[in-house]
């Protein structure tokens, strides 16, 4: 069955999985670490951690606010201002640190929305089989030939900005990947001892899928979760400079627009929000690969 | 089965672009906005917008536009555009070669430059040049294109004064025939460079894994063993089989450099059609949006069937019903 | 009132494109007569290449058919107006010689200049005037159309020279909307019997302008060359023009540095500052853009909503806003605190002295409790005892505002939350924000950038006018309406003595201060930068028509 999905629809990208028969393909791609596996994780790990306690503490860490004037305009980076300020005379410390935690809040309402999906139907798809896999492969495979990006640009751009509907597009579109994932783990496991265990000693299928088959699949959806929020982020950046950005909301897409003006006068200012971008992006993509070369082992 | 495989796959295209476009066209008539101000201009009066409504048809209800746009698009017409009073399709199809150049030439480029630094990686793993460029990969995939082409421009244009900051051609040279052309070339090089640079990332990181996976297998042992050399070891045997991943991915980067191609044209001034998406959008130029996404979708869901077929080719162990 | 004798008041100009004009009065007295060549001219041609950068693809080269910006600016070169607008704003002659005004300025004469031909070769007539107006100007342009046409009674061509526009009333402010930016004239052979809108020749343009259309690649270049039978006199000098399209500010004032274009329509503030520096770049500044002149940033409040009926609540927010920091560290000095609602670029009818409201935190914390808005601990404002609005509503308000506009919005939303007020920021394409505010009219607040034009009949009669509550983009945003004020307006019209006119548009300017629909923020200027050794420009409409680039 599974045979009959193109493989175009699956090889998105470097970070998105190939077709079920090829898992073992899709495993080996993810070794970037390799040569570095552990100082690789470790720093993934580190820089990740780092960013969501910022995300986190960002009312201690900058405690003015990054709407309000706090000095002259673009003063570049000094004791007072870290990072400088931006034409309105704001602190851009601020304004990163506060950017930060609305990436991060995006990318956590994409998960919310994308990982139950995607989890609950792969596994579903992939333990129950028949028309039920069919049906939800067959959507699946909708939602992954349109390109995401030009989906969001559209959507964004009809109905205004909004980090809300970034969130809502963004997690409609994104469940697939991991729903395909899921799947294929799903499928490796159904026919398993301590699965047929369960269903001999009485166990109803909604209680094998929760209790053995979706925890079975988290692992192996979890390290595309941490891909995709590096992938949300780059949207969620890229609309910000495309001018679709939410003023309401400073984010680090946002700060990067806003300096497109000042690219001479002022470098700081689409320095610094670019650096935490890239680092936020390069943490997650070494904590996935972390996190794949763990389940691999541990598998 | 091949052959049907492949009819199966051509048949599903028709279907997918106008499914495409009747969701896009709803959801522009569904969103707010008016196009009448692209139709007319402002400081008009009322009389002269509802005029120019019924012109185009915007004063009938949507079901009733839907059905319209339908019934003319089967007859392959995408409408007039608004901005422009002419027909929709034309204004797009001038502005594929310059699009098609600048994605063709980060697909080429990419490609080649991703493979060769996959292939040093892969062949001398674990060594210095690998772990540089492990690292060089891991930072341009995390790099977001816009910012990347802020600092190519700030370096290598202003600083450095190699490349020109914008547009197409030199508007001084007058050049013809293979002066256009070099003139084309040199106005080319940064945005397709940009462009380029996330895919080279993920090209090298596919091939380094392939390459590495091949020289465990046994028989690149065996080889090894019979004393064959190192670089025909690499070139001989294990090459085609590392190069199959690389293969499977090139439907999903040319939706990927289209999607990037919109960020690239607007730095660098490129006329291509991401920047028309983006100005149409933004002025509701509604049959031109529909014509620019016809064209994209189109694009992508034939690099895809292209790239199973490939696909097919390449590993005979895949078959498709 | 009138100091026009009753039968007829002849006024003859001829003059050049260049000289001075003493009077910035719509009613223009005679000039000296002068060669339209400038003494210091060298001969035409030899001039080089001029290289422009553009912002926007102009879609098409027909400026008679739209007010759209981007194909003004690309197209201007190529066409004529029946007069220009030297930089007083005072009108001179173009493709009309000369002209005469009588019947109270109820019938306007034109005396078309000889001997002028298309680029095709065609000869000019009066006929491609009537055409023009009357197929093509007073239907598709749109400022034209409804200022110029509902006044109009018709137009006569009694010779090939002559043309003759008769009006219902005494119409004042004609002269100010012939020029290329208002009333292009196109030629007739090439457009009658065809819709213009779709006419093919917008992308292969004729004109009678200094230059002429050479090939428009789409969003790329447009290339023009010079018109060698331009009915000026030595002019143009420049070889050639081409437009390059490069739409980010940024790219193009980079463009400018590099020497790969040599003039650009407008440098933002910060960068100013910097290409000073430079001493290959020069400045020209100017209020006149093709896309509107006299342009006022301007904030409306929706008079529908019962917070912002009260008056006391909309001086409370014209006190609030700190207008000079949107000069300082917005505009960066591009431009000047609005001191009246007619812009100080129409100088007879701008009104200075009037008691428009200061940057007065207290004064504006005074008003919102007066109005019933009390302070909570947190410094927000909730409602007690406000007519129409719950006891307990936060003070609260949307302002909508093009995305192009978003750093207005922030400062705004600080400088308001001082006082207690939130502003929910809105940004909104262009079609969705003429939408949402002129036909939905949800909204509570926004900001738009009213081009008051060459005559207040064009550009600020439509903010006041109750009559322009509507769906017309643009038009009367704060939905105002006094009927004392619309009186005004019509007698304003109708009144061609440039003093008395202004005495009208004081006293409606007293009005509407003292009214507070709007709070006028700031008069903003464009700076263009060129690059040497190209020089000899003028800011607007025929831009280049003098310029040379040769060393």
């Amino acid at each position: 069955m599974s045979d009959s999905i193109p493989a175009s629809v699956t090889a998105e990208a470097i970070v998105d999985p190939q077709a079920p028969q090829l898992v073992g393909l899709m495993r080996r791609r993810l070794r970037l670490a390799d040569a570095f596996r552990t100082p690789g994780a470790i720093v993934g790990i580190v820089l990740s951690c780092f960013f969501l306690a910022v995300a986190v503490l960002a009312d201690v860490i900058a405690s003015s606010d990054p709407f309000g004037f706090a000095g002259p305009a673009l003063s570049a980076p000094s004791a007072l201002y870290p990072l400088g300020t931006d034409d309105l005379g704001r602190d851009l410390f601020s304004g990163v640190v506060h950017g930060i935690r609305t990436s991060v809040m995006v990318a956590a309402g994409v998960v919310m929305l994308a990982l139950p999906v995607g989890l609950l139907l792969g596994s579903v798809a992939g333990a129950r089989g028949g028309w039920i896999d069919d049906l939800v492969m067959r959507f699946s495979e909708i939602w992954q030939v349109l390109p995401r990006f030009f989906l969001v640009l559209m959507v964004i751009a009809l109905f205004g900005p909004g980090l809300d509907r970034v969130v809502l597009v963004l997690g409609l579109t994104s469940w697939a990947l991991l729903a395909r994932i899921a799947r294929a783990e799903a499928m490796t496991i159904r026919e398993r001892d301590f699965v047929e265990a369960a269903r001999a000693l009485g166990a109803s299928e909604t209680r094998i899928l929760v209790r053995h088959i979706v925890p079975h699949g988290l692992p192996a959806v979890i390290v595309y979760v941490a891909l995709l929020v590096a992938q949300v982020m780059l949207i969620e950046a890229s609309l910000g400079f495309l001018g679709l950005g939410d003023p309401n909301a400073i984010s680090l897409g946002y700060l990067a627009a806003q300096a497109q003006r000042f690219l001479r006068i002022a470098w700081w200012m689409w320095f610094f929000p670019g650096v935490a971008l890239i680092g936020l992006v390069i943490g997650l993509n070494l904590l996935a690969d972390g996190l794949s070369d763990r389940i691999r082992s541990g598998g | 089965m091949n052959r049907r495989y492949l009819a199966r796959r051509l048949l599903q295209v028709p279907p997918a672009v106008l499914g495409i476009l009747v969701v896009a066209f709803l959801l522009i008539h569904l969103a707010p906005g008016d196009p009448i101000l692209a139709l007319a201009g402002d400081n008009g009066d009322a009389a002269y917008y509802a005029e120019m409504r019924a012109t185009f048809g915007l004063d009938r209800p949507i079901p009733e536009q839907l059905v319209i746009f339908v019934g003319n698009l089967l007859r392959f017409d995408l409408g007039v555009s608004y901005v422009q009073g002419r027909p929709a399709i034309d204004v797009v199809l001038e502005r594929i070669p310059s699009t098609l150049l600048l994605t063709g030439a980060a697909l080429v480029f990419s490609t080649v430059v991703g493979i060769w630094l996959g292939l040093i990686a892969g062949a001398r793993a674990h060594r210095p040049a690998d772990l540089a460029i492990n690292v060089a990969a891991l930072g341009l995939h995390a790099t977001p294109s816009f910012w990347l082409a802020q600092l190519a421009i700030l370096t290598l244009s202003l600083w450095a004064g190699w490349f020109p900051v914008s547009g197409m051609t030199n508007p001084r040279s007058s050049a013809t025939g293979l002066g256009l052309m070099l003139d084309i070339a040199h106005h080319l090089i940064l945005p397709m460079i940009v462009l380029a640079s996330t895919e080279i990332a993920a090209v090298a990181r596919l091939t380094r894994a392939g390459l590495l996976d091949e020289l465990s297998r046994d028989y690149v042992r065996t080889a090894r063993a019979k004393g064959v050399k190192e670089p025909q070891v690499l070139r001989r045997h294990a090459l085609r089989c590392a190069l199959i991943p690389v293969a499977t991915v090139v439907g999903g980067r040319v939706g990927h450099l289209l999607a990037g191609a919109v960020l690239v044209e607007a730095v660098f001034g490129w006329p291509g059609i991401g920047r028309l998406l983006l100005s149409s959008v933004q002025s509701r130029d509604i049959p031109i949006v529909l014509a620019v996404l016809l064209v994209i979708g189109l694009t992508i869901i034939i690099a895809n069937v292209i790239t199973d077929l490939v696909y097919v080719r390449l590993d005979p162990r895949i078959r498709y019903r | 009132m009138l100091r026009l004798p009753l039968v007829a008041s002849i006024v003859v100009l001829v003059a050049t494109a260049c000289s001075p004009s003493a009077s910035p009065s719509p009613l223009v007295t005679a000039t000296p007569a002068a060669t339209p060549v400038p003494s210091t001219a060298p001969i035409a041609g030899g001039g080089g290449t001029l290289a422009v950068a553009i912002g926007a693809d102009p879609g098409h080269l027909n400026p008679a058919i739209t007010t759209s910006g981007a194909t003004h600016t690309a197209s201007e070169l190529m066409y004529n107006g029946l007069v220009g607008l030297d930089e007083n704003g005072a009108p001179v002659p173009e493709l009309a010689e000369s002209w005469v005004i009588e019947d109270q300025g109820a019938t306007y004469t034109f005396k078309l200049r000889p001997g002028v031909t298309w680029h095709d070769g065609t000869k000019f007539t009066s006929a491609d005037v009537k055409f023009t107006f009357e197929e093509v100007l007073l239907k598709l342009h749109a400022r034209t159309r409804s200022s110029v046409g509902p006044a109009l009674d018709s137009i006569d061509t009694p010779d090939e020279l002559t043309v003759v526009f008769r009006f219902k009333q005494p119409y004042a402010p004609l002269l100010q909307q012939l020029d290329v930016t208002e009333a292009p004239i196109i030629p007739m052979h090439l457009y009658a019997g065809s819709d213009p809108a779709k006419n093919p020749v917008n992308l292969a343009p004729v004109g009678t302008g200094p230059f002429a259309f050479v090939s428009y690649a789409a969003d790329s270049e447009i290339r023009l060359k010079r018109n060698e039978a331009y009915w000026a006199e030595g002019l143009p000098h420049l070889d050639e023009v081409v437009l390059r399209i490069i739409p980010e500010t940024g790219s193009q004032i980079v463009a400018l540095e590099a020497g790969e274009v040599d003039w650009v329509w407008n440098v933002p503030g910060p960068e100013e500052s910097r290409l000073d520096q430079d001493t290959n770049i020069e400045f020209l500044r100017t209020d006149r853009n093709p896309g509107g002149s006299n342009c006022v940033m301007t904030v409306s409040f929706n008079l529908d909503r019962p917070i912002l009926k009260d008056l006391r609540v909309r001086q409370a927010i014209a006190h609030a806003i700190d207008r000079q920091q949107v000069v300082d560290n917005i505009l960066f000095g591009q431009g000047r605190v609005a001191e009246a609602p007619i812009s100080s670029g129409i100088p007879w009818a701008h009104a200075p002295g009037l008691s428009v409201p200061n940057f007065d935190s207290s004064a504006a914390a005074t008003l919102l409790d007066a109005a019933g808005w009390v302070a909570g601990s947190d410094g927000t404002r909730t409602a007690s005892g406000v007519a129409g609005v719950g006891d307990g509503t936060p003070l609260s308000l949307s302002f909508l505002h093009f995305p192009t506009f978003s750093r207005y919005g922030e400062l705004f939303r600080t400088q308001l939350a001082a006082v207690g007020i939130e502003l929910r920021l809105q940004p909104l394409d262009p079609p969705v924000f003429a939408e949402t505010v002129f036909t939905k009219r949800d909204f509570d607040t926004n900001i738009i950038s009213y081009c008051n034009g060459p005559d207040p009949e064009i550009g600020v009669r439509r903010m006041f006018d109750s009559a322009q509550i509507g769906p017309v983009p643009f038009s009367n945003a704060a939905g105002y309406s006094d009927p004392a004020v619309d009186t005004l307006f019509d007698q304003a019209r109708q009144t061609i003595d440039t003093t008395a006119r202004g005495a009208i548009y004081r006293q409606i300017q007293e009005a509407v201060v003292a009214a507070q629909p709007y709070v006028w923020i700031v008069e903003t200027s464009s700076v263009r930068g060129y690059r040497l050794p190209c020089s000899g420009f003028q800011a607007y409409a025929q831009f280049a028509q003098a310029a040379t680039c040769a060393p």
